[in-house]
């Protein structure tokens, strides 16, 4: 209990759940003025989750967070009030307003009651400044890349002045020096006496930049040291909690055979960040490729545009060595190619229609004849439902009901039902459980087994390196390289890293 | 530090033309210079641009101005409003009612009307944020519950959709002539008498100016465009009102009140609505039940031509006031030449169409261009 007084934050049996899923088990966390402390854990262990609500963003369902030893006050608005600053992963910014303006966003700078814009200006410019940044506060948001939008989202997180600052994968997007200067950022900050809690996948900025780690693994706390007394195996190992071969099948090498698909100089053109340019690859049978790069490297967008997603442009594009141009989108499901997006609430599935109108909506679209077959659909849906084990109450059900890992089996029913030849499944564990990741990863193997060709794009590099025959690494819309599974080993992590950073051809980008 | 000015520089390399055409306003602006070029080579012998024809289209532009800045605001802060023309039928008939029927003085209608229009704003705004329903259904629903409602209670008290005879009562009120009169009276007669401005040469006008004096409908028109302008840009308010439209959620993270800012748009387009309607009825001295027919859509009309997005967050006032002038200047010009009226519609549609599909390009091209 003395320990307990003295904290800045103390967290005490915090627990969450999103409907069935419980994202944190009674979670005890303590954070002391002035120090760094590093969470990490997997994608989907409850870091986000908790960050969000020692912000304010979420009340949590069980449990006390007490700050300066008073129980935390409810309310973003009087979170911020009372010195909490989040940083979320996703950008609270607006495009269409200045860098000056989204930093001060709420709190504007005023003189006789109007917005002082040189004030503001000045202001922005410090902040950015602090940050070695070269962005003009001037200009518009919507014409800047993704990496200034994070460094926007970091100076108005500093600019606030909070005593606590919680940031949510702050690298995620940057490059080396902007990371470089970030860290600079938050030591000056804590040496002044604030306190920062962040959360990283990479565990060479974890050992840099924190004092203290604590580690989160199914929504409990499995490690909290000081830096000093812990080595990167021990982080990781806490992370997994197990060996990862228990969730993986052992990898089966596909027969050599010549490729499904092939395409050569695939550009497609993107809003926000750098465009793809000039990509190529080749898909084989049997054959799993893994998709590996940052958020924001452009991975969704070149296979959006190789099955007609997005308006994209191919030197060359050819199915099964015939040369043809690139498809529409269905066109792309026609010739065999199955695409299941990232975006599983939005634009995977229609969660107010019941379960079999979802299953058979792909199916029915390019297959079916005028009439509705409810019969044939039913059964197609009662062989799916057992094939990918999707536990729902029945056909009847509607799909926002279902937990993430089930909707997400669902997805993959809906996406298989017209036995594609090559199969593109974009983050396909996301958000889904330990149970479900491994029932899906068993049916990617599967997959791969009968001949399919398999790309699974996926921020998660343990199930890539788990999963895949060939890793694409892509870095700000380009490919920077393809790793092949070692005969006696397996690609690691740091390959990955090397190539996804763009440390090997740094001159090239700049 | 001397590097980093260098960079903002680099950052900042954008032409004036660049920055001019990135402006919201740009669409507009070149609007109105084409089509009063346009309308100078093909009308200007008619009189459209003496003082007469002048005043003659600026009334129109004024009346467009009134109701677009309302509905410039709502838009960027993310809503439509569609009661705009029902809500200037009804703010008109309130006034008449208790005028006309129950004998009150101008002022009490004027005042009245003004109440339950804002009032009836905020329901709608109130509704929109408590629904999560977008604004076009619930506030097309208002576009019929409140012009039935404007015939029936026109109907029911007077037995007439049409009420007139408020001109002496309007004149001899303190209030309505802030609607209904005119300005610079003083000026216009001193001018004449000068001889710098046309007078009547026959019947019981003569000797008077032709145009005796500013419409406060103008005055009120420019009023609005400023004090809009000036909220959206120089006031932290304004601020919010972009943020609200932009990104509602982001807007909500950094402790902005969201709903507050919506709802006080919807009662501001109310408002303005309801300039409008007592203008109208004061100038002319009556009420209509079937008045303001179509206006939120020329409203909205001239908001996307001044260069706002449909979408929120984006736009400008002075760009929506830019859109009335243009409106008002090609519906009189269309009268001035001769040209068969109902060619306006088509005038209007097509110029709506020109207009966002240049803006939407243009905006394109720099953004695209810009890194």
């Amino acid at each position: 209990m003395d320990q307990a007084s003295s904290a800045l934050l103390s967290l005490r049996g915090i627990s969450h759940a999103f409907g069935a899923n419980r994202v944190l088990k009674a979670v005890d966390l303590e954070v002391n003025a002035g120090e760094v402390l590093a969470l990490a854990g997997e994608n989907g262990a409850g870091k986000s989750t908790l960050m969000k609500i020692i912000g304010g963003y979420l009340p949590p369902q069980s449990g006390d967070v007490l700050w300066k030893q008073a129980p935390l006050p409810e309310g973003l608005r009087t979170v911020e009030d009372a010195g909490i600053t989040l940083v979320h992963q996703e950008f609270a910014l607006i495009p269409d307003m200045t860098v000056a303006e989204n930093i001060h966003l709420g709190r504007e700078p005023r003189k006789w009651g109007l917005i002082d814009r040189a004030r503001m200006h000045r202001q922005a410019r410090e902040a950015l400044g602090l940050l070695n940044a070269e962005i003009s506060p001037g200009a518009g948001l919507a014409r800047l890349p993704v990496a200034s939008w994070q460094i926007v989202e970091l100076a108005k997180a500093f600019a606030a002045r909070p005593h606590l600052l919680l940031m949510d994968e702050p690298t995620a997007v940057l490059g080396r020096d902007e990371a470089a200067a970030l860290f600079d950022r938050i030591r000056a900050y804590t040496t002044a006496g604030g306190t920062v809690i962040f959360t990283s996948h990479r565990l060479d900025e974890v050992r840099e930049i924190a004092d203290r780690v604590a580690v989160l693994r199914d929504g409990q706390i499995t490690l909290n040291k000081p830096i000093q007394d812990v080595s990167e195996h021990d982080i990781a190992s806490a992370m997994v909690g197990r060996e990862m071969s228990d969730l993986f099948v052992p990898r089966i090498t596909p027969v050599v055979a010549r490729p499904v698909l092939e395409v050569e100089g695939l550009d497609v053109p993107r809003e926000i960040g750098a465009p793809v340019k000039d990509a190529s690859f080749a898909l084989y049978p049997g054959e799993i490729l893994g998709v590996a790069g940052l958020v924001g490297a452009g991975r969704t967008e070149m296979f959006e545009g190789l099955v007609g997603l997005r308006p994209a442009h191919a030197r060359r594009f050819a199915l099964s060595g015939k040369d043809q141009v690139l498809p529409c989108a269905r066109e792309a499901w026609q010739c065999g190619i199955a695409y299941l997006t990232e975006d599983r609430k939005s634009r995977g599935l229609l969660l107010d229609k019941d379960l079999l109108v979802n299953a058979t909506l792909v199916s029915g679209a390019l297959f079916g004849g005028a009439r509705i077959d409810r019969r044939a659909d039913a059964a197609d849906f009662d062989a799916a439902r057992a094939r990918f084990d999707i536990r729902a109450a029945g056909p009847a059900t509607t799909a926002g009901q279902l937990s993430g890992g089930n909707q997400q089996k669902l997805l993959l029913a809906k996406t298989l039902a017209t036995d594609p030849q090559v199969v593109i499944l974009d983050e396909p564990t996301r958000g889904v459980d330990i149970g479900a990741k491994s029932q899906i990863y068993r049916i990617i193997a599967k997959l791969a087994e009968q001949g399919k060709a398999v790309v699974v794009i996926s921020s998660e590099m343990p199930e890539l390196i788990g999963l895949a025959h060939r890793i694409l690494v892509m870095d700000r819309g380009r490919i920077s390289g393809v790793l092949t599974q070692p005969e006696d080993g397996q690609i690691s992590e740091h390959e990955i890293l090397r190539l996804g950073l763009g440390l090997e051809n740094e001159e090239d980008a700049a | 530090m001397s590097d980093e000015t260098v960079s903002d520089e680099r950052v900042k390399s954008l032409s004036i033309a660049q920055r001019f055409l990135m402006r919201p306003e740009m669409g507009s602006f070149c609007g109105v210079i084409l089509v009063i070029i346009f309308f100078l080579l093909i009308a200007s012998d008619n009189g459209m641009f003496n003082l007469d024809g002048v005043r003659n289209w600026s009334v129109v532009s004024a009346q467009f101005a009134i109701i677009a800045v309302g509905a410039c605001l709502l838009m960027i802060a993310g809503e439509f409003d569609l009661s705009v023309g029902s809500m200037i039928g009804f703010s008109g008939m309130v006034l008449a009612i208790t005028n006309v029927h129950f004998g009150y003085p101008m002022w009490v209608g004027i005042i009245a009307a003004f109440v339950f229009s804002v009032a009836l704003g905020a329901f709608n705004g109130f509704l929109v944020i408590k629904t999560k329903l977008p604004s076009f259904i619930v506030t097309l629903a208002f576009l019929y519950i409140l012009r039935g409602l404007t015939i029936f209670m026109s109907v029911t008290t007077t037995s007439k959709t049409i009420l007139s005879g408020m001109k002496p009562a309007a004149e001899a009120d303190w209030l309505a002539p802030i609607f209904g009169g005119e300005a610079f009276k003083f000026a216009f007669t001193w001018m004449a008498e000068k001889g710098w401005i046309d007078t009547f040469s026959r019947g019981s006008m003569e000797g008077q100016p032709v145009v005796s004096g500013v419409p406060a409908l103008i005055l009120w028109a420019i009023g609005l465009v400023i004090f809009g302008q000036f909220v959206l840009t120089r006031t932290r308010f304004g601020n919010w009102i972009y943020a609200s439209g932009g990104d509602a959620h982001a807007a909500e993270y950094a402790g902005i009140p969201v709903k507050r800012v919506k709802v006080l748009m919807f009662m501001f387009t109310a408002f303005c609505a309801c300039i409008f309607a007592m203008c109208q009825v004061t100038e002319f001295g009556s009420a209509g039940a079937d008045r303001g027919l179509l206006k939120e859509f020329e409203a909205i009309i001239c908001v996307v031509i001044g260069g706002a997005l449909l979408t929120g967050g984006y736009g400008s006032v002075i760009g929506a006031g830019l859109g009335a002038i243009m409106f008002g200047v090609v519906q009189q010009g269309l009268f001035f030449s001769g040209a068969e009226s109902s060619l306006f519609r088509v005038f209007l549609g097509s110029l709506l169409l020109i207009a966002v599909i240049t803006n939407t390009y243009i905006r394109r091209r720099i953004i695209g261009a810009g890194d």
